[in-house]
């Protein structure tokens, strides 16, 4: 086992190596303008609504440029990729189901 | 990784790393497994006193006095918790799944055995934190195990809802990152260390449902961590979260805003979960353990595997069916009905199996099989009123009345523990060197089988008649005078199958001393636990890895010359 | 994955992973998933919150913008070295992965310290806890005041949600400071704790807070006795895994509980 993982971790240090440094650069630079941008679009006068959308669009771009390059997901075997993925993204798609109700305070609660 | 190669060169000396900080999964599955032990029976206790209190509500027992009606919400909650935490998630995956899934696999030891041994000493603390909640001033949390706020989010609510409420949710906290090392820990070892020729499609079913549990753990319990944070911040920093405008005692709290319903969403998205995590090993034991002693192959290996992630995937979708009552949107309340109902499916299919196993087959009733039936008979009768819960017209009558009580304790807690006793009749030779006792093991069965069926079978009409859950008193209401004969009646029966549990507890440690010697494979099983030595050696299998050349349950394979083919025994021509 | 396996040689006694790489890195990936549906589910409460508060106010200054704009920026920039001293580690270069986990730890300090004084200043200015005692001195603004009052859930949820954050920073930091000197960290992060505790006054949450550095600092010594070895290039890797998560939920925590309440002249 122990000599299975350190061949492992070399597998995996030698795929590192073959990374373009250059690239991190450029993804930290897209993070940043995208951050420049959000501010910016914070201060529009926007409805809520739609400006959230804009947001956490936005945000989720920056979310899948930090896992996929900066915590190295892009590289990972298929199934990985998919299996975490797909049960983060289910589970916190299931939760969207507390929402309705929350929207029923509104209209049920005493004024 | 280097140091795990030091830790299986030789077995550690000395009694402390051997016994209390042991990072040997095998020890620290026993620890979890002795500490279930010690909490189903403090458990037990409390239920007993409760179904005292019942019918007796001004009895003055011995020690304890007189129950008020606050001491039994307590017991409710302390009973509630202890059970479902300590004991249904505990003892199954903690206990066998630790002992089990690496020699099942055919590893040397969990992927990370110093994370193993955390998760076993934090779930210790929170056990030790939850008990203390019993001795603290105020006593136990009133709240139920479901902490449902704002009771539980106010200290002024009463008297348990002071410090014992604030124990009650760091122990649970406690509990969550505990399980979430063990869990962690599982999946890393199903994916990574399964000896060659163990693909997944070969792994025993009981890998697979603890394989399974262990993600249903992952995700569940870090939803229930930031739920119990944030119940902590409303009950200590003074924020509302959890907590509307509420009036306690005549005066207006300094809360606002909050909304109980998002303890419930939040409180449920782990708590169904939950649920699947105490019943799935069971199935995984009833499986293994229905093969077996039918001397058969399991019937529809792939389908079970199927029906296992079908569970555990539908498992996360329909826990808004615990909250019918409680104002949620009705549209929401409608998908999960929906949802419910087709967990049934996959539930269904592996009944359907299990019986399929058992048809034709040649059928040995020893006492792990006996628990096993009783499992399976559990599961179908605790099952079958699910389909009324799901749907909410039915619920709503039903909801607070003990029809919920009869239905969530025959599915979740009777026959996830007749799942724990039947794994531990079944692997008792191999974790201690010797066999149970089998008459009394077959005098235990029968005791609990009928006694457990006289408890929860009448609480379907009791439940049917109105009787409410969660009340204290009930004999001094009119309409529900003419139940007080069957509440009696169980009560009684209560005490009788109590009193049966101490023919299992005599077994186990008679047996663990006097117990005949068990050979290395006393139930001629194919798995590769029975392939080892018994109990088996430091690393498992003493030096070597085992390599699979079958499937876990290759029993009265046409050809063979035994009538069951290990997993470790060699491919021959007339095998296959 | 056996292909894999085969072409490298790594045909062992097992199967080979089904996740194609090394344990510990899967332990990490398993825990960040449940701590990502930890942080969903505060960000859950939060957005249920805000939805039933429908007077939900926007009180941020442009001084509040710009100061977690830079929190944001130096994130992102930790991020990056975060990235460089993994490659300095499998490119064996110590000295260079030293440099980088220092310059990324930096960067998280600044983050906590922007982040502390953000609250304080906050906290004087009337947006509070109940059971935050209130600044000796300082002259609260009406409106924080009046959004406290009116609309618990504001604060309730702002300092909920950022403490949870700049608790998972700083144990972030503290992680990579074992991994980057070890045992050298331990009395750096002990003098840490004296500044932290000794530095702010009696009234400020960050005095008892600050106890999580001792807390911190046993448990790192504990672990650093149960196992004294070197830290290799997967080490630092699961490290930066941590790293990068704790930088991705506030590019969730950022838009959400600033940008959605900025004050717009």
């Amino acid at each position: 086992m122990d000599a299975v993982q350190t061949a492992i971790v070399e597998r995996v240090a030698e795929q590192h190596r073959h990374h373009a440094k250059g690239q991190f650069f450029w993804v930290w630079g897209a993070l940043l303008v995208i951050t420049a941008i959000e501010v910016y679009l914070g201060y529009q006068n926007m409805q809520p609504v739609r400006m959230l959308s804009i947001l956490m669009g936005l945000s989720i771009i920056k979310a899948a440029l930090i896992i996929a390059y900066f915590m190295h997901m892009k590289f990972e075997v298929t199934r990985m990729r998919w299996l975490t993925m797909a049960s983060l993204v289910f589970c916190l798609a299931m939760m969207c189901v507390f929402f309705p109700d929350a929207f029923r305070i509104l209209h049920l609660a005493v004024r | 990784m280097a140091t795990t190669a030091a830790l299986h060169a030789h077995a550690p000396q000395g009694f402390i790393r051997k016994y209390i900080f042991s990072l040997d999964h095998k020890v620290i599955g026993l620890q979890y497994y002795f500490l279930a032990l010690v909490a189903v029976f403090v458990g037990m206790a409390l239920s007993l006193l409760m179904r005292i209190h019942m019918i007796w509500p001004t009895a003055v027992l011995p020690l304890i006095g007189e129950i008020k009606p606050e001491t039994y919400l307590s017991l409710l909650t302390m009973h509630g918790t202890i059970m479902v935490f300590f004991v249904l998630t505990t003892a199954p995956q903690g206990g066998f799944g630790n002992y089990f899934l690496p020699i099942q696999i055919g590893a040397p030891d969990m992927a990370f055995p110093v994370l193993n041994m955390l998760s076993f000493w934090t779930t210790f603390v929170g056990f030790v934190v939850l008990i203390a909640a019993f001795f603290v001033s105020g006593g136990a949390p009133l709240h139920g195990w479901t902490g449902y706020t704002p009771l539980s989010a106010l200290p002024s609510a009463g008297p348990g809802e002071q410090l014992g409420a604030d124990l009650w949710i760091t122990s649970i906290a406690i509990f969550c990152i505990a399980s979430l090392m063990g869990a962690l820990n599982f999946i890393t070892t199903t994916l990574d260390l399964r000896a060659k020729g163990m693909s997944m499609m070969r792994m025993p079913l009981t890998c697979w449902a603890w394989f399974i549990t262990a993600i249903l753990g992952l995700l569940a319990f870090g939803v229930l961590l930031s739920a119990g944070i944030l119940l902590l911040l409303d009950r200590n920093l003074g924020t509302s979260f959890y907590v509307p405008l509420v009036v306690v005692n005549g005066q207006i709290m300094a809360h606002k805003g909050g909304s109980p319903l998002l303890w419930q969403h939040l409180f449920w998205f782990f708590g169904h979960p939950e649920v699947y995590i105490a019943i799935l090993p069971g199935m995984g034991v009833a499986s293994q353990i229905l093969s077996t002693f039918s001397r058969k192959p399991i019937f529809g290996y792939k389908a079970m595997v199927y029906a296992i992630m079908a569970i555990g995937l539908l498992g996360f979708m329909v826990w808004g069916h615990h909250m019918f009552m409680s104002g949620m949107s009705p549209y929401s309340a409608f998908a999960f009905s929906v949802m419910t109902m087709a967990i049934g499916v996959p539930s269904a299919i592996k009944t359907f199996n299990w019986l399929g196993t058992l048809y034709k087959g040649r059928i040995r009733f020893q006492t792990p099989m006996l628990f096993a039936i009783g499992f399976v008979s559990m599961f179908v009768s605790g099952g079958l009123s699910g389909p009324f819960l799901a749907q909410p017209v039915l619920d709503i009558p039903l909801h607070d009345t003990a029809f919920v009580v009869a239905h969530f304790h025959l599915i979740m807690g009777v026959a996830a523990i007749f799942g724990i006793f039947a794994a531990t009749y079944y692997w008792f030779p191999k974790m201690f060197g010797r066999m149970m006792n089998e008459t009394l093991g077959k005098v235990h069965f029968f005791a609990t089988l009928i006694g457990t069926y006289c408890i929860f079978m009448p609480m379907h009409y009791l439940g049917l008649a109105a009787q409410p859950r969660r009340y204290s008193q009930f004999t001094e209401v009119a309409y529900l005078h003419r139940l007080i004969p069957l509440n009696e009646f169980i009560t009684y029966v209560a005490i009788i199958t109590v009193a049966a549990q101490f023919i299992f507890l005599f077994n186990l440690f008679w047996s663990m001393k006097k117990g005949a010697k068990a050979s290395d494979n006393p139930w001629e099983a194919t798995t590769l636990e029975w392939s080892t030595a018994t109990p088996p050696p430091h690393d498992n299998f003493g030096g070597h890895t085992p390599v699979v050349n079958h499937g876990p349950y290759e029993y009265n394979v046409p050809g063979a010359p035994r009538d069951y083919i290990m997993q470790t025994d060699p491919v021959t021509a007339e095998a296959h | 994955m056996s292909d894999v396996a085969v072409q490298h040689g790594l045909t062992g006694a097992y199967e080979p992973s089904l996740f194609g790489t090394y344990s510990k890195k899967i332990g990490m990936w398993l825990f960040l998933l449940s701590d990502s549906l930890t942080f969903g589910a505060l960000l859950y409460a939060y957005s249920y919150g805000r939805i039933s508060n429908p007077s939900w106010p926007t009180p941020f200054h442009s001084s509040s913008i710009i100061n977690a704009t830079f929190m944001t920026a130096f994130l992102l920039t930790s991020s990056l070295t975060m990235v460089l001293a993994v490659r300095a580690s499998v490119d064996h270069k110590p000295k260079q992965q030293m440099w980088f986990l220092l310059a990324t730890m930096l960067c998280g300090t600044a983050f906590v310290v922007l982040h502390g004084r953000e609250w304080s200043h906050l906290i004087s200015e009337g947006l509070s806890l109940p059971v935050f005692p209130s600044v000796p001195g300082a002259e609260a603004s009406p409106e924080f005041v009046n959004v406290t009052r009116d609309v618990p859930q504001f604060p309730a949820t702002f300092f909920g949600l950022t403490g949870m954050h700049m608790l998972h920073v700083t144990l972030g930091v503290i992680y990579l400071g074992v991994i980057a000197f070890r045992k050298k960290f331990i009395p750096v992060l002990l003098l840490l704790w004296l500044v932290a505790w000794l530095g702010t006054p009696a009234y400020s949450p960050f005095h008892y807070g600050a106890h999580v550095l001792l807390v911190a600092a046993i448990v790192c010594t504990v672990i650093l006795w149960l196992k004294p070895k070197l830290y290799d290039s997967s080490d630092v890797e699961v490290a930066g895994l941590y790293w990068h998560f704790v930088d991705l939920v506030w590019m969730f925590i950022f838009p959400l509980v600033y940008l959605m309440s900025t004050r717009i002249l």
